[in-house]
C-alpha cells in the first residue's frame, strides 16, 4: 500500500465522520441513508450559501428575446447581466463586481445545462458574456472551462462556436450509457442504495473536485419530471456526479433528499460561487427537455445568487404559475391518477401526466442543509428592469 | 476421444464444422487446436491442426448454455435500471462436473471462451466463423495469462436441491456479485447458508429470486461482501485467493468497453495488476486500503480482464 493512498482514506474517514448529511437522522425521517465520502474541507464562506444568503437580483427586460424566433439580443443580454451583478455585489463597475468572485488565478468552471437542446439551454449569449467578463478580469481563456456532464450533449449545443478560442470544452462522459467512469473522482462520492442497485456510489467530477477552483453555475427554468423543478440546485449536482439517474425509478424519486446532499458535498459546495439562472425562455412541461416548443414560455429574465435554494425557491413559483396559466397539475401533485409510470410519450402530450412522482420539496430540504435560505418572507428579491 | 478434451480444460475447445477448405479462417485467427467430427479428424491432423474428434451424440450430450449478454426486455418489469443479462457462471458453478456446449452467434464467442476460462468449465464452442479473429484473439490473451490455482471466495453457501427455483437464486446472486459456493451442509466458514424451503428462506420468498438476493445482500451486508463493483452494471466477476494472493475475474457483458471500473475486495492487498483482453497488462489506479478492504481502479475493461493481487510479506 502506498503511504499516500492511505493518509487519503484516513482524510476520507473524517470527511464522512463530519459530513453534513447524517445517515442516522435521514433513516429517522424515512429517507434513504446517505454516505458521503471527500477528503475536501469547506472553505471559511462556502460558495453556496456564499455572502448573500437570501439575496436574489432579478433583471427583467421584455425586448431582450424575440418571442416569434426565440432568437435573444446579445446587447442588451450584456446590459442584464452587467446591471445584475453589479447590484448583487454592490460594486462600481461591472469589473469589481467580477472581481469579489474571481480573480486571475482561478481556475473557472461554467456548469451549463444542455438537457433542453434545442429550445431551452443555458443561452450562448450569457455564456460568452461570462468568458468575457473573466477575461477581463484577468482570467486566461485556457482557465475557463465550459462543461456538462455528456459529450454528446455539448456537441450538440456546440459552446466552443461561441466563445473565444482556448476556453475548454469538457465532458464527464461521452453519453449518457455507464460506460464512461475515468472522468470521475473515485475517492469523492455519495454512497446510497436507493433502489437496490448494485452501484451504489455516484462519483464526483475530477474536473470539479482535482481542477477548479471557482464554479459559475447557469441552468435554465426548467420544469422537471422528478424533481418539479430543475434549477441551480439540480443543475449543480446532477451533472457533476455519475450515476444519478438511479435516483428516481418506476414512478418513485429519492431526489428529495439526494438533491441538496449532493449539492452539500465539498468542494463542489465551497466552490460554487455565483448562480445566473437563465429565465431568456423557460420549460412548464416535459423537463428537463425541450425537443419542441409546444411547452416553452419566455420568462425574459436572468437571477443573480449566491444562495441557490432563494433562486430555487422562486423558481418553484415561476414553474407553477406557468403550469396553472396553462391549466396543467401542479408541481406539488402526488396524485396515482396522474402517474404514467415511465410513459414518457403520455407525458410529453398531456401537461397533466406525471411520470414519477416529483419532489419539489427538496429545494427546502437543501436549506436544511444550510445551502440556502427557503422561506419567502426571509428572500430579499431585488428587482431591476432594462 | 473424452480425455482429450479434460486435458484441454484450460481452454474451450472450438467445435469447427466446416473442412479444411477452411483451414485459412482458423489459420489466420491462430487457432489450432480444435474440435471435429471423427469423420474430419485425419484431414484436419494432416493439415497440421491438433484435434479431438467428438460424435454428435457426445456433443448432443454435453448442457447447453445460453449465449452470454445482455437482452433487452422491453415491458418487463423490473425492481432496478439493471439490464437484463444472460451469464452462465452460476450454472458452471453449480455443476463444475458437467460438460457444456455453447453455440453462439456472431459476435458472442470471444465473451463465451472468456466465461469458460473463468469459471473453469469444460466446453466446447460452436462459433459463428465470422468470429473466428476475435476468438482467436481471446484464447491467445487467455492462453498467455499467468498461472494461478486458487480457490473460488464465497459470501454465502448454497445447498442444492436441484430445483430451478434454486437455479434462478444462484443466477440473481451471481448476477449481484454475491459470490456463491455450493454445500451440503452450514460450514462455518461462511456466515450464510441458503437451503431454499428452510423457515428463514422459505420457498414462496424464493419465487421472486431477485427481490431474494437482495434479501441476501441485506443479511451479508455490503460493507462484508467479498467484492463490489463501481461504475456498471453489466459486469459478473469471479473471485478466487489464498495465502495473501487473490485473482479477480472479470466479464464485461455489455458488449462496449468500460473506462474507470472500480473494484473493492475484501482483504489488505499491496500490489496488483490487470490483464485485460485486448489492450495486455494494466496498471491498477488509485488504489487504496479501506478498513478490512482494498479498493483500486482497471483503467479500462474489453470483454474480459483478470486482476492479480498480492500482499507483500
Amino acid at each position: 500500500m502506498h503511504r499516500r493512498s492511505f493518509v487519503r482514506l484516513l482524510a476520507a474517514g473524517a470527511a464522512y465522520a463530519r459530513a453534513p448529511v447524517a445517515g442516522a437522522a435521514q433513516k429517522a425521517e424515512g429517507l434513504p441513508p446517505l454516505r458521503v465520502v471527500s477528503k475536501y474541507s469547506a472553505a471559511k464562506v462556502p460558495g453556496m450559501p456564499g455572502p448573500y444568503p437570501g439575496r436574489v437580483v432579478s433583471v427583467k427586460s421584455d425586448k431582450v428575446v424575440d418571442t416569434t424566433t426565440g432568437k435573444a439580443d446579445d446587447a442588451i443580454v450584456r446590459e442584464m447581466m452587467a446591471q445584475g451583478i453589479r447590484r448583487l455585489t454592490n460594486a462600481a463597475t461591472t469589473a469589481d463586481a467580477w472581481r469579489r468572485f474571481f480573480e486571475p488565478s482561478d481556475v473557472v468552471g461554467i456548469k451549463v445545462n444542455c438537457g433542453g437542446f434545442p429550445h431551452c439551454i443555458s443561452a450562448y449569449e450569457i455564456v460568452a458574456e461570462v468568458v468575457r467578463q473573466l477575461t477581463g478580469i484577468g482570467v486566461p481563456v485556457t482557465q475557463i472551462f465550459v462543461y456538462e456532464r455528456f459529450q454528446n450533449q455539448m456537441d450538440e449545443c456546440n459552446y466552443a462556436a461561441h466563445l473565444p478560442s482556448g476556453v475548454q470544452s469538457v465532458a464527464a462522459e461521452r453519453a449518457n450509457r455507464n460506460a464512461d467512469n475515468s472522468g470521475y473522482d473515485p475517492a469523492t462520492y455519495l454512497e446510497a442504495d436507493l433502489f437496490g442497485e448494485e452501484d451504489t456510489r455516484s462519483n464526483m467530477m475530477r474536473l470539479v473536485s482535482q481542477r477548479l477552483t471557482k464554479i459559475i453555475n447557469i441552468p435554465n427554468m426548467k420544469d422537471h419530471g422528478a424533481t418539479g423543478v430543475t434549477g441551480c440546485l439540480k443543475n449543480i449536482v446532477y451533472a457533476r456526479l455519475s450515476n444519478v439517474a438511479r435516483t428516481h425509478s418506476r414512478g418513485k424519486s429519492h431526489t428529495y433528499s439526494v438533491v441538496g446532499a449532493l449539492a452539500a458535498m465539498e468542494p463542489l459546495r465551497s466552490k460554487t460561487v455565483l448562480q445566473v439562472m437563465d429565465g431568456l425562455r423557460g420549460v412548464w412541461h416535459g423537463g428537463p427537455f425541450a425537443r419542441t416548443t409546444r411547452y416553452v414560455f419566455y420568462p425574459r429574465e436572468i437571477m443573480f445568487a449566491t444562495d441557490p435554494v432563494a433562486i430555487d425557491r422562486l423558481l418553484l413559483d415561476i414553474i407553477e404559475n406557468e403550469r396553472r396559466a396553462h391549466g396543467a397539475i401542479s408541481i406539488w401533485d402526488r396524485s396515482p391518477a396522474s402517474l404514467k409510470i415511465d410513459n414518457n410519450r403520455a407525458r410529453d402530450a398531456d401537461p397533466n401526466v406525471n411520470i414519477i412522482i416529483r419532489e419539489p420539496g427538496h429545494v427546502e430540504y437543501a436549506s436544511t442543509l444550510g445551502l440556502g435560505v427557503y422561506d419567502l418572507k426571509k428572500i430579499k428579491v431585488e428587482r431591476l428592469t432594462v | 476421444m473424452t480425455a482429450l478434451v479434460v486435458l484441454a480444460l484450460s481452454l474451450p475447445c472450438v467445435y469447427w464444422t466446416g473442412g479444411t477448405e477452411s483451414r485459412a479462417t482458423l489459420e489466420g485467427a491462430g487457432i489450432t487446436r480444435i474440435c471435429v467430427a471423427p469423420g474430419r479428424a485425419d484431414s484436419w491432423r494432416a493439415a497440421g491442426f491438433t484435434v479431438t474428434p467428438l460424435t454428435d451424440a457426445e456433443l448432443a450430450a454435453r448442457e447447453r448454455l445460453p449465449s452470454p449478454g445482455t437482452t433487452p426486455r422491453p415491458g418487463v418489469a423490473s425492481p432496478t435500471r439493471a439490464p437484463w443479462i444472460d451469464a452462465n457462471g452460476w450454472r458452471v458453478t453449480r455443476h463444475p462436473t458437467t460438460k457444456y456446449v455453447y453455440d453462439v452467434p456472431a459476435g458472442n464467442a470471444a465473451l463465451a471462451a472468456a466465461e469458460i476460462v473463468a469459471y473453469g468449465a469444460d466446453a466446447v464452442l460452436k462459433i459463428d466463423p465470422a468470429d473466428a479473429a476475435t476468438l482467436g484473439r481471446m484464447l491467445a490473451f487467455l492462453a498467455a495469462l499467468p498461472p494461478a490455482d486458487l480457490p473460488p471466495v464465497a459470501d454465502v453457501g448454497i445447498v442444492d436441491d436441484g430445483s430451478a427455483i434454486t437455479g434462478e437464486v444462484m443466477n440473481l446472486l451471481s448476477r449481484r456479485n454475491l459470490l456463491f459456493q455450493v454445500v451440503q451442509a452450514p460450514s462455518p466458514r461462511l456466515p450464510i447458508t441458503i437451503r431454499i424451503g428452510a423457515p428463514e428462506y422459505p420457498r414462496e420468498e424464493a419465487a421472486d429470486p431477485s427481490a431474494f438476493a437482495q434479501k441476501i445482500r441485506r443479511q451479508v451486508t455490503d460493507e462484508r461482501r467479498a467484492l463490489r463493483v463501481y461504475g456498471s452494471e453489466v459486469v459478473i466477476c469471479r473471485l478466487t485467493a489464498a495465502g495473501g494472493r487473490a485473482r479477480v475475474h472479470l466479464l464485461n457483458y455489455g458488449g462496449r468497453e468500460i473506462e474507470g471500473l472500480r473494484i473493492r475486495v475484501q482483504g489488505t492487498y499491496t500490489d496488483g495488476e490487470a490483464h485485460v483482453a485486448g489492450t495486455g497488462r494494466l496498471a491498477l489506479e488509485d488504489r487504496v486500503v479501506a478498513g478490512d478492504a482494498t479498493e483500486f481502479t482497471i483503467p479500462r475493461i474489453t470483454t474480459y480482464a483478470i486482476v492479480d493481487l498480492r500482499t507483500a510479506r
